[in-house]
């Protein structure tokens, strides 16, 4: 018999039985509210040795059901029983595992005795300390080794060989904790001098940037950015120091305009690189990375993603010369119990719950609700209340904002009544800073005080990190989310409970997605195990293909997708030419990639040329090219002004060109007006109806570009999200339309980060490009201005030199704007506003700014405050 | 029927005000809304908003210029910018 068939033997006979029984026991451990059991398992009744021997047998399997398994046998070991040796034994287990951080958390729990190796026999510490110094990488920069498991090791020896790397492992293998100690480590023994963290989302970029500061506090020579602005790379250069900026594929674009030829990076690392594949976004990125990799032949190019099926996928574009490795680890660091959870018939107060385990499901007991659930959303919380008890750490899955935010409040109303008891100081700040900084009336602030809070994409990043923050530490002890989480949030849990999820409009998540979900189920290092509590398995409606088996995420390129749309992108293109895109099937899944391919054929001449051709049927790219060198005959975009827009299409540019020519008014009426003057706000409108009937439909119907052109004008102008909330109010009353708070509140939201700051940077940095051409095609180079692009201003809702400087200075926006408030000149420099704040240090608490501002504004400004972590409180 | 009364706007002569209303609002209606107007154009407005019955109030310290900015009910119409960086609208349909 091999190893193999011995581990197979031994999970479908050997010890598959004991293992339910441990599956049951240690699931029961870790849920509340279960109903007591006439017959029990007695732990000390379990052949202990005997499992640990299998266990250890498993350890040494590649496949992850069995490693599942053998950590199984190593938590229920160290925490089912009162007896020294078999604790002793599951933490060596552990350690078989690589599970360091397991290992030190049963030490902290006083679950395993310190001194272990003293314990041990001469063998097993020999063998201990071998896999100890294997499990072990060198930070070159402070000499120290650091203790790693197997895919965070293959990760550091392969990054570090590597020209081209692409990593995959679940949510809670500690990656983007390693990822950064690599980079920080990179850029302090001299490996890059530039470095780029591409994140696919502006909420990781605030994450990630955090973390890095937190890692890098007291380094000198190395500093952060998020802005895509000149100053810090001309910083970096004049004094020889090093830069790390973190970007989404959009700014990484304003960037690389900005900087022209300067554009010169040492290493590229993408994170959440599956989101190559996004509908929309996915072609963006992709073009960012062949940007940047076109532009610095000798980078160095690292991509992360979650639980992917085919990381090697993304190296398949690395030029010849590349040395590339793939690291694909699907190994467990925690247990994670797939839960599913069904009312008992007759006793809707009575939830049965059964662990799914490979193909079976193992019953472990029944939950008992406090009140009857009558509706979807009481399901939710009270299941989630009741399973969660008063540890916390639960996360709760809503389809939507406003559905997340009525189950946040169901949930909060189970809480057990503190009215007696004074609230934590930093939820009252969080709760002050969503009064002050959205409204008043914003339900958040009121359920935070319960700590209970709801979370979704459009907050501003300032409330949302806190969120995040207050959440890790366990003083928000539920967190209703929607998809943001999913689309690339760092942030996992003790339990996560969901029903019928769906991603996008109401379509149900596809497996791949459910398991990004509920891979956040279990913290590696501060718990052994997570749970995904899945309601109404059998229902049709929640779960019309059922509860999703595990699986992993398949890298596929947007681009790559769309060309296997064949001859409709042919009949796409074709029609792009000669329509309007609001007449076009098809318009907003094809207009991206149809950009990229023609800005593409622009280029080269042909795509028959370009990396990806090789992907596909020689055929289809012959006829793309054929249709593309019809449309191109009638471009006069020259390819690298197509290239600074990515997914703008150059037809749509050309179109501009054209209308710019035929206008027949003064020339400089085509441009955007300053905030300050009476006529900016209509010629805002004026100008995205243009870009409507022109370049692309993005601000579609004309009517609404009153709206759309007010919320541009209102962010740009500097005001703050509450007081854009406020007008938007007042506005309803005086009109007389009707509203609810709260949709206004998200709505409202919704509108400065989807208009304001993703559609109107993207096409009226187009706009003003084209307009630049016709200007200097008409001679008149003096209407052109070579202030901050109209891009960057509007991703940072900033038109102030005095408001630059703050987020330059590394404030949000919020805190920016607040602080703004107070200052008089609209001139400030960097050095001048830092000063004013200094010049102010005993005085900011006096300023009826929130806590969270001030925390801000003495971390990022002032020497007397520590940075705090998105991670504080976390091993 | 009224009588038939000409206006003028410096040399532009008009033989009735419906030939000056209609030539204001071809002139308004060359304009996109946020727009600027010409500097030719903004000497026959000048002209046009003395005859204005508010014509005092709305020159107020002095023209600047003017723009054509929307108006209620999704319309469009002239507005005249001060001197002192105060602005007004008025209705063209009242420089008779």
């Amino acid at each position: 018999m091999s190893l193999a068939d011995l581990q197979s033997w031994l999970m479908s006979e050997g010890v598959s039985e004991d293992i339910a029984a441990l599956t049951k026991l240690t699931a029961r451990s870790d849920l509340c509210n279960l109903a007591a059991e006439t017959e029990t398992i007695d732990p000390d009744n379990i052949d202990w040795q005997r499992l640990i021997l299998a266990g250890s047998i498993l350890a040494r399997s590649e496949r992850r059901f069995d490693q599942e398994a053998a950590l199984r046998i190593a938590v229920a070991a160290i925490s089912l029983v009162d007896d020294t040796k078999i604790r002793d034994a599951g933490a060596v287990l552990l350690d078989k595992l690589s599970n360091f951080r397991a290992v030190t958390l049963g030490v902290s729990r006083g679950l395993i005795l310190g001194d272990l190796d003293g314990r041990l026999g001469v063998s097993l510490r020999l063998e201990s300390q071998r896999r100890e110094m294997d499990r072990s990488v060198l930070v070159e920069t402070t000499g120290h080794w650091l203790e790693v498991n197997e895919f965070q090791q293959q990760f550091w020896t392969g990054a570090s060989a590597a020209t081209w790397l692409s990593a995959s492992a679940p949510t809670a293998s500690g990656k983007t904790f390693l990822v950064l100690q690599w980079l920080v480590d990179q850029m302090g023994s001299g490996g890059a001098n530039v470095a780029i963290y591409l994140a696919p989302t502006r909420a990781l970029v605030s994450e990630i940037e955090t973390n890095l500061e937190v890692l890098l506090k007291g380094t000198k020579g190395i500093a952060v950015s998020s802005l895509p602005l000149r100053t810090k790379f001309d910083a970096t250069k004049a004094d020889g120091s090093r830069l790390i900026l973190v970007l989404t594929q959009e700014r990484m674009h304003l960037l690389a305009n900005v900087l022209g030829a300067d554009f010169l990076i040492d290493l590229l690392i993408v994170d959440e690189a599956h989101k190559i594949g996004d509908d929309g976004r996915g072609v963006i990125l992709q073009d960012a990375i062949e940007r940047a990799t076109r532009l610095n032949s000798q980078i160095k190019v690292i991509f992360i993603s979650p639980a992917t099926q085919n990381p090697g996928e993304l190296l398949t574009d690395a030029p010849a010369h590349a040395k590339t490795v793939a690291v694909d680890s699907d190994a467990p660091t925690v247990l994670q119990n797939l839960i599913l959870a069904a009312p008992v018939k007759g006793k809707p107060r009575r939830w049965m719950l059964n662990v799914r385990q490979g193909g079976a499901d193992i019953e472990i007991g029944t939950l008992e609700l406090s009140s009857t659930p009558s509706s979807f959303a009481k399901r939710l919380a009270f299941v989630a209340a009741a399973a969660t008890g008063e540890r916390g750490g639960t996360l709760v899955y809503a389809n939507g904002a406003a559905e997340s935010e009525d189950i946040a409040d169901l949930i909060s109303q189970l809480q057990p009544d503190n009215d007696l008891k004074p609230i934590d100081p930093e939820l009252a700040a969080l709760a002050e800073l969503a009064r002050k900084g959205i409204h008043p009336s914003f339900r958040l602030a009121p359920l935070v005080e319960r700590g209970v809070a709801f979370h979704f994409g459009n907050m501003p990043s300032l409330l949302r990190l806190e969120i995040e923050r207050l959440f890790r530490l366990g003083k928000i002890r539920f967190l209703v989310c929607t998809s943001t989480l999913v689309e690339g949030v760092n942030l996992s849990c003790r339990t996560i409970v969901v029903r019928g999820p769906r991603k996008g409009q109401g379509n149900p998540m596809e497996p791949h997605d459910f398991w990004n979900l509920a891979g956040r189920a279990g913290r590696w290092g501060d718990e052994f195990q997570g749970n995904i509590i899945c309601l109404d398995p059998q229902d049709q409606d929640a779960w019309p293909k059922g509860v999703p088996l595990r699986a992993r995420y398949p890298i596929r390129r947007e681009s790559d997708a769309v060309l296997d749309a064949g001859d409709t992108l042919v009949t796409f293109l074709k029609a792009r030419a000669d329509s309007k895109p609001s007449e076009i099937e098809n318009s907003g899944e094809f207009e991206q990639v149809g950009a990229y391919l023609l800005t593409t054929y622009l280029r080269l001449g042909s795509i028959a040329k370009a990396e990806f051709a090789k992907r596909h049927d020689p055929d289809l790219i012959q006829s793309l090219d054929a249709v593309l060198a019809t449309i191109a005959k009638g471009i006069e975009i020259a390819p690298e002004l197509a290239g600074r827009h990515s997914g703008v299409s150059p037809i749509g540019m050309q179109r501009l060109l054209e209308t710019f020519r035929l206008y027949q008014g003064e020339p400089d009426n085509l441009l955007p007006v300053e905030v300050a003057s009476d006529d900016s706000y209509d010629r805002f409108v004026t100008i995205m109806r243009r870009i409507n009937s022109s370049l692309f439909p993005a601000f579609e119907p004309d009517s609404r570009a009153t709206v759309y052109a007010l919320i541009v004008y209102q962010w740009l102008k500097g005001r703050s999200l509450a007081d854009i909330i406020r007008r938007n109010i007042a506005w309803h009353d005086k009109v007389g339309r009707k509203y609810t708070l709260p949709s206004i509140i998200r709505d409202t939201m919704a509108l400065v980060e989807q208009i304001a700051r993703f559609r109107a940077p993207k096409y009226l940095s187009a706009y003003m490009d084209v307009l630049h051409l016709y200007y200097v095609e008409i001679e008149r180079e003096d209407l052109i201005d070579d202030g901050l692009d109209i891009g960057t201003q509007l991703e940072f809702g900033v038109s102030s030199r005095t408001l630059i400087s703050l987020m330059e200075l590394g404030l949000s926006r919020m805190t920016a704007v607040a602080l703004y408030e107070k200052i008089a000149r609209d001139d400030l420099d960097q050095g001048q506003a830092k000063k004013w704040v200094e010049d102010r240090t005993d005085q900011l608490e006096g300023m009826d700014l929130p806590v969270i501002i001030v925390r801000e504004l003495r971390e990022r400004l002032l020497a007397d405050g520590d940075p705090v972590s998105p991670d504080e409180g976390r091993v | 029927m009224g009588v038939k009364k000409p206006v003028s706007y410096g040399d532009l002569h008009f033989g009735t005000q419906t030939e000056a209303r209609a030539f204001l609002n071809a002139m308004l209606n060359k304009y996109d809304i946020g727009d600027k107007v010409s500097a030719s154009d903004a000497v026959i407005l000048t002209a046009a908003l003395a005859l204005h019955p508010e014509a005092e109030d709305k020159i107020g310290v002095g023209i600047k210029d003017f723009s054509v900015r929307s108006a209620d009910f999704g319309s469009k119409c002239f507005w005249v910018n001060r001197n002192d960086g105060t602005t007004d609208k008025f209705s063209h349909k009242a420089c008779v």
